[in-house]
This record gives structure tokens, sequence and C-alpha cells, in this order.
């Protein structure tokens, strides 16, 4: 019997890893924690599997810029960019959603394609205004 | 720690150098340093050869660069390495090579940094830059070296009300440095009314990474640079009797977070702050002592945030000494007098050892008509790898 299985859709998600030890969390992935200094083991063979956590949410946004020199293929006039803060203080870099974005405002988190390799949809964070 | 004098420099041009081959351009650069320390004959005194370079496996797929540049100028059997930190790499080789010399290992060594960014598209230069970002948290979104400096930039000037009048400014005194260096990428010098405020402004100087805009972002370029040191106890200073040796009086280091995102407050450049406290230290220095600067100016904001990092003054004080004229040539403080990366052009291996070359021809008083610094004492490079994640800064003095 052929396994298809790693040809399904995936549920697209990002997460923060959290540290067995201590309980920090941390995005990306580190190999040692940054507060106890207990490491993470890809495999989780040699040391503990660190737990995944769900990232997303409502965040703060602390800088933003629009990129007009963009890489070939896009359509787009400019793509916007920022790097946010979530509620558990974790920070990340990613996509803006809309086109006038103000710093401090409060973002919605999803997940959508921000890069598209050949067989291969790369996904990650876009921010969005809140749903009213 | 043996004392270090750097007694040979050679640059090529800066631009659009993509019709030769990367170990051509760096060869050129290296064979003029020869030439300056008036060694071509005795050559084989360079015990070491450190050659910085970023991209010559991705962008000239070419590897074993240094054994290759050895051959071409026919150095054999010095030894020979690669030394690469992202746009850091050039100064990054000055400090291996300089750590060579001051433990004893060798007395005379070659730092040659070089790049051939234009034999590629204007992006695909854009994403071999961006491959020093986290993969997955940064690299995969687009994002690029430009996006993270608009982003810096735009918290700065909302943090310290910094005006886009200013950074203009910024960008004329470099063009006016860079129009006097015929090194230089870009020797076009350019005025106010051309890049702000004027009706066709927003069209020559359009924008990139919102709100820096063209004339806030280095070319790309191709080019390559060579420094020759000698420990100044060694017998084969004797060599060097033709020019005037400029002592490296200190050298620093630091790394910052990978991921922008880790820094608790991303305006703090953490790693310039440390690298050039280390380079104070060694130099028995302080700000104060220094007479001129190259600073690392990708993007034209950083110009202004390195200026504060490395103790010129306060956070956010830069527009001050703008309005002053404090870093133009005749100002008290004279920054990027080569017309930094903005004008001179980046390329990325070649950027260090071109900053410490100009720190050399300002302290000599070989620079060109309108841009010798009067009387320099002590000339502050710094060489900012990654979005300032792994930053060197050389100080250089008169004896």
């Amino acid at each position: 019997m052929i396994d298809f299985s790693e040809y399904s859709p995936k549920k697209p998600e990002v997460y923060a890893y959290k540290c067995p030890e201590c309980g920090t969390l941390d995005y990306p992935a580190p190999m040692i924690c940054k507060n106890c200094s207990a490491r993470r083991d890809p495999s989780g063979e040699i040391f503990s599997a660190w737990e995944k956590v769900l990232l997303g949410g409502r965040c703060k946004l602390l800088g933003w810029t629009r990129v007009y020199a963009l890489p070939e293929g896009y359509d787009e006039k400019y793509l916007v960019f920022g790097i946010v803060e979530f509620k558990n203080g974790l920070r990340a870099s990613g996509r803006l959603l809309m086109d006038n974005p103000r710093t401090g405002m409060e973002l919605e988190t999803k997940i959508g394609i921000v890069r598209e390799k050949v067989g291969e949809d790369v996904y990650g964070f876009m921010f969005d205004l809140p749903k009213k | 720690m043996r004392k270090v004098a750097i007694v040979g420099i050679g640059h090529t041009i800066f631009g659009n150098l993509s019709k030769f081959d990367l170990v051509d351009i760096m060869s050129f650069a290296s064979a003029n340093a020869l030439d300056d320390a008036d060694i071509r004959k005795d050559r084989k005194i360079i015990e070491q050869v450190f050659v910085a370079n970023m991209g010559g496996g991705i962008l000239n797929h070419q590897t074993g660069i240094a054994s290759s540049l050895v051959s071409r100028i026919d150095l054999e059997p010095a030894m020979a390495e690669l030394v690469e930190n992202g746009p850091a790499s050039g100064a990054s080789a000055i400090k291996v090579g300089f750590a060579a010399i001051a433990s004893g290992m060798v007395d005379v060594v070659m730092i040659t940094g070089g790049e051939l960014m234009r034999t590629v598209t204007g992006w695909q230069g854009t994403d071999f830059v961006a491959t020093l970002l986290h993969p997955e948290a940064e690299y995969n979104y687009e994002l690029t070296l430009p996006a993270f400096g608009g982003m810096f930039a735009r918290m700065y000037m909302e943090r310290y009300g910094l005006k886009e009048e200013e950074l203009a400014m910024v960008a004329v005194k470099d063009h006016e440095n860079g129009a006097k260096n015929p090194y230089a990428h870009v020797q076009i010098p350019c005025t106010m009314e051309g890049i702000y405020g004027s009706e066709n402004a927003h069209i020559v100087n359009n924008l990139i990474a919102d709100p820096l805009r063209l004339y806030g972002m280095c070319p790309v370029s191709d080019g390559a640079a060579s420094l020759i040191l000698c420990a100044v106890d060694s017998p084969k200073m004797k060599y060097f009797k033709k020019k005037e040796p400029i002592m490296i009086s200190g050298i620093g280091s630091a790394t910052d977070t990978h991921c922008v995102h880790h820094r608790k407050d991303p305006l703090e450049l953490k790693a310039v702050r440390l690298g050039a406290e280390k380079a104070y230290a060694m130099a028995g220095l302080t700000p104060k002592d220094i007479s001129f600067a190259e600073l690392h100016d990708p993007f034209i904001i950083l110009e202004l945030a390195i200026s504060e990092e490395v103790g010129f003054w306060g956070r956010g004080k830069s527009k001050e000494a703008i309005a002053k004229g404090v870093t133009r040539i005749d100002g008290k403080l004279p920054i990027n007098t080569s017309g930094g990366l903005k004008a001179k052009g980046h390329p990325v291996g070649a950027t260090g050892v071109s900053q410490v070359f100009e720190l050399t021809k300002q302290l000599r008083g070989e620079a060109e008509k309108g841009r010798q610094v009067k009387s320099p004492k002590h000339g502050l490079a710094v060489n900012f790898g990654g979005f300032g994640n792994n930053v060197v800064t050389i100080i250089c003095s008169k004896e």
C-alpha cells in the first residue's frame, strides 16, 4: 500500500517552541533555551522534544515598510512588511495585508502563502486589520 | 601584542565590472597594493593572504577563491584562506590578518576583498544578500535587507523626529564626496532640489523601501580593494620605505541576534556599540579623538544610527550634526569622505577593505583635492554585517 499522506494538504500553521524545563517560549526554534540553557533536539531522540505552541491571534505593529523592488513574478506594485509583538511577548516579521498601516495599531494574524517555490508553497504570517 | 602597520593599499574602480572575472578584479587590486608598497618584485615576503568575499560560490559559481588569487599574482607558497562574514567580510579579513601578525605567527600579510555582483539581475543580487537572513522567519517572507532598512528608517524617524529632508541632505553630502573620488561607482553630485521637494523629485528619487528612496540606498557594485600589513617590529619593515606606515590602533567586533525581531529595541545596534567600545579600548582612544569616519551606509539611515552608536553624539542627535554641517568634508567630524557605500558603491566582500583603504589614504594625506580631511590623526571605520548582527570596527592612526 503506497502512503500518499505526505501529499495531502497540511493545515498551515506557524509555531513557537516551549522549553520543557522552564516553559520559555521562543520563535523561531532555538537549539539552546536562552533562559535555562536546556537543549532542544529536532529529532526528539537524544533530548526531549519541545512542545509546539501555535503562534497567532492579536498583535501590535512595531514597525513597517512598503517595498517597491519586488522579486520577479509579482504583479503587485509593492509588498508591505512589518514586525509585530504578540500578546505573549514574542515578536515576528511578516507580510501586512493593508495598504496604510500605522505603527502601534492592533492587527490580527492570518497564515497564508508568503513564497512560492517550485513544488512547494511556503506558509507564513500575514497580518491584517482585526475583524470588527 | 605586536604593533601592525598598513604598508600598501590598492583599489579598483567600483561599478559595473561584469566583463571581468572575479579573481581578475581581486588580483588587480592586489597588484595595485604591491605597487603602492613598492614590493612587486619582492612580493614573496608576503606569508599569508586573507581573501574577503561573500558570493563567489552563489553569484560567480566560483570557489577556492583565495588559492586562485595567490596563483594569479604569483604569490605561492603563501598561505591563503577565505573569510566570509556577509557584507562585513572585508573588515573581518583585516581582523584575522591583524591577529595573525599580532600573535607572532607571521610578519607580512595581504588582505584582499572583492565582489562581482552585476553578473546577475538586480533582484537576484538583492536575493543573494538576503540569504544571510533567518531562512524560516525572515528570508521565506521575501524580506530583504532594503526591507529591514526601510523598517529601521521608519522606526527611527517616528521616534526621533528625523525628516525626509534631513536624510536627503546626507545623500547630497555623500555624493559630493563620491564625485571627487576616482574609485566611486557614482561620481555624479546630486542637489537637494533634484532629490527632495521639487516637482520631479519623487520621480528622480522614487520610493524603494518606504520611507527610504533611491537616494537613500547604495548601488549594486562590483569591485575590489587590497591592503598589505606588516609587523612594526619585523626586519621586513625595511622593504616598506616608500610610503608612510599607518597603524591599525584598534579593532573590535561583536554579534547580535540573527533575527531582527529578537532585539528588545530594534533601533539599538548593540554589535556596533560593543565592537566600537573594544576598538576604542585597544587604541586607548575615545570618540572625541576621532578625526573622520567611514560608516557602513547601504541605507543612508545607518550612517546616522551608527554615528550615534559609536559615541560621536547621543541617540537621535544626528539631525543636529547634519544641520550644523559637522559631517561634511570641511566639518568638525567628516563622515564618509569616500562617498560612503551610498556613492562609492558596495561590492559586499570589498567594502570593509575599501573603508580602511580610505582611512589610510586620508591619514597619509593622499586624498584627492576637495576631499582631503585637514590634518587627520585617527580614522574610524564600521563595517556592518547582516542587519547589524556581526559588526567590525577598525581604528587607524598616524604613528
